[in-house]
């Protein structure tokens, strides 16, 4: 039995280093592509992966743009392609007809979510040092107590939305010790706030939702003078961009500063 | 005029002030409207900051875009002498419309070099109004000298169908889904989140159009009897024209650069007003600027109380009120009565 244990960890772990070309078919997969592993392990990653606006780790000039089709990665011929659970699902299923491996790793909406998909990936690509070290820092981040000395805060995003109960931002907002204002009116998943609201409800902290550098129209609510107040008493933060498209990168950071910024707060009272 | 027409005149004038109350109390969070106007414009209580910043620069942006349109689409119609005219008509809107698309969609570039003006979100609108300029200037080179409201009108639906194909154009090629978003929340217009600086942006504009349009009043009036009759009065040569179009692209260019592009109050206000002024193109610039302005404030409020999971545009709901007007106008006009 022991040996054949032994067998199978070895035909895994064989499995996992033989994985020399792998290609991405979804946005948060490229991402992880790029950001941990070495640039020649990966054959492609999807075309919105160019754009700078969802990508910080520098792009590799040998990694073919996908567009999620079928035959661009099969000239390709990688050893692995990742698909995320939902959207290039026919080219997926294409691809596994014809024999290759293809891995679909579930999309992640909460705590729960991201600890599965960082275990689904930790499966796949086998050892890999920032993979694990994330995982290991969320989990440890995660079984620490919540604390009790509570602030308020919401989050105020492009377009007036905000998050409630039954999101990961939420999730992460309420472990870092922060009472989300919006959950607490009855917000499920997003909803719509208005600039009254947000000077009505006086939440100790305003969480805005960055990325967007540029003018946008729907940005102009987090550029109104009435919020000059959060900013200039540093009652604002920013959760980055990649929380919305890739949790992965970034929960983990997100959750520390979180925590850091309700205790200062709470010291300033 | 009539002393019906003076009392519902009268009524409007009295109708703006308790419009204004209405707007001021409507919004998602109830608040204490005495303690918030006797805590005044500096408190820092939260009733008192719902007023003054939020509430109280909406609404007045309201009644001046509302005012802006309703003024552009009268001088409009009475300088063309056509019912259907409106200030979209020669290209102003697009004009600004498409200035803001291709700042919006060319944004990145320009942001290096117009840091600080990009950041403080007034670029846009001043581009808007200079893209509103820009679609007049071409409509008046393209009408050419001498030219009447034949050809100012064939003039501006070209310039005006241009801009829309440039539009489309910009909107094909729109960068990202949220772009595309961006421009089709522009097109249909929007008071949210505005606030005092976009008011006083837009306010000297809209205030210098109002000056050119009333100081051609009476070339309106002429007019009336037809270009010969207008030209034996003394109203000839481009200048009376020329200030009614840079008027026009003044106000409106700036009411579209702050609120989008909101249409049909231009063109139903100057209708329903009419009749109250006994047909007078001169005074039906003050009083369509009075009832513009009341129909943009009462359309917002209710946008305001309207409830769903993103605010409705306003646009979309000066259309909604536009259209059954249409239908209205087909038919009183099927029953001989005059348009």
């Amino acid at each position: 039995m022991k040996k054949i244990f032994l067998l199978t960890l070895l035909l895994v772990t064989q499995q996992a280093t033989a994985q020399n070309r792998i290609a991405s078919l979804n946005l948060c997969l490229d991402q992880i592509l790029l950001n941990w592993l070495p640039p020649q392990k990966i054959a492609s990653v999807t075309w919105l992966s160019a754009d700078d606006h969802y990508r910080k780790a520098p792009l590799p000039k040998h990694v073919y743009l996908n567009r999620g089709r079928a035959e661009e990665l099969l000239r390709l011929d990688p050893d692995l392609i990742l698909v995320g659970q939902f959207g290039a699902q026919r080219a997926a299923a294409r691809l596994r007809n014809l024999g290759f491996n293809v891995v679909a790793i579930p999309d992640a909406y909460s705590l729960e979510q991201l600890l599965d998909q960082l275990s689904a990936l930790e499966k796949t690509l086998g050892h890999n040092a920032p993979l694990e070290k994330q995982k290991r820092r969320l989990e440890k981040l995660l079984v620490q107590p919540v604390p009790r000395a509570r602030a308020s805060a919401l989050i105020l995003s492009a377009n007036n939305i905000t998050y409630g109960s039954g999101m990961l931002e939420h999730q992460l907002l309420e472990r870092a010790g922060f009472a989300n204002l919006a959950a607490k009116q009855g917000v499920e998943q997003l909803g719509r706030v208005s600039l009254e609201e947000v000077v009505a409800a006086q939440p100790d902290l305003l969480v805005l939702y960055g990325g967007e550098k540029d003018f946008a129209i729907a940005h102009l609510a987090a550029r109104h003078p009435v919020l000059k107040n959060y900013i200039d008493s540093g009652r604002v933060y920013t959760l980055p961009a990649e929380l919305g498209f890739c949790p992965a990168l970034v929960a983990a950071d997100v959750l520390q500063q979180l925590t850091e910024k309700r205790k200062s707060l709470v010291e300033q009272r | 005029m009539s002393s019906s027409d003076k009392l519902a005149l009268t009524l409007l004038l009295l109708a703006l002030p308790l419009a204004l109350v209405a707007a001021l109390v409507s919004g998602p969070v109830s608040i204490d409207l005495g303690a918030a106007l006797t805590q005044g414009w500096r408190s820092e209580s939260s009733d008192a900051v719902i007023l003054w910043q939020l509430r109280l620069p909406r609404a007045l942006l309201a009644i001046l875009v509302g005012a802006a349109l309703g003024m552009g689409g009268a001088a409009m119609q009475g300088m063309l002498r056509n019912p259907l005219a409106e200030p979209a008509l020669l290209g102003v809107s697009s004009g600004a419309a498409l200035a803001a698309i291709l700042l919006l969609y060319y944004g990145s570039a320009l942001q290096a070099s117009w840091g600080s003006a990009w950041q403080s979100g007034w670029l846009l609108p001043a581009l808007a109004i200079a893209g509103a300029f820009s679609a007049v200037g071409c409509v008046w080179l393209l009408a050419g000298r001498g030219a009447g409201a034949g050809q100012l009108v064939l003039a501006g639906v070209a310039i005006n169908a241009f801009l829309s194909a440039l539009m489309a154009l910009a909107l094909n090629y729109a960068p990202s889904l949220f772009a595309m978003q961006e421009i089709v929340f522009w097109l249909l217009g929007s008071l949210a989140n505005r606030g005092w600086d976009q008011l006083l942006l837009a306010l000297p504009f809209v205030l210098l159009g109002a000056i050119l349009l009333f100081s051609a009043r009476n070339y309106l009036r002429a007019l009336s009897l037809g270009e010969d009759s207008a030209a034996s009065l003394g109203y000839r040569g481009r200048r009376y024209p020329l200030s009614i179009l840079l008027g026009i692209a003044a106000a409106v260019g700036a009411a579209v650069a702050v609120a989008g592009t909101i249409g049909f109050i231009g063109l139903v206000v100057p209708h329903l007003m009419r009749p109250l002024v006994g047909q007078d193109p001169g005074r039906l610039l003050w009083t369509s600027a009075l009832a513009g302005a009341l129909l943009l404030l009462l359309a917002d409020i209710l946008v305001v109380n309207f409830v769903g999971a993103q605010e409705l545009r306003i646009g979309a709901v000066t259309a909604f009120i536009g259209a059954p007007f249409f239908f209205w106008l087909i038919v009183s006009a099927r029953r001989g009565q005059q348009l």
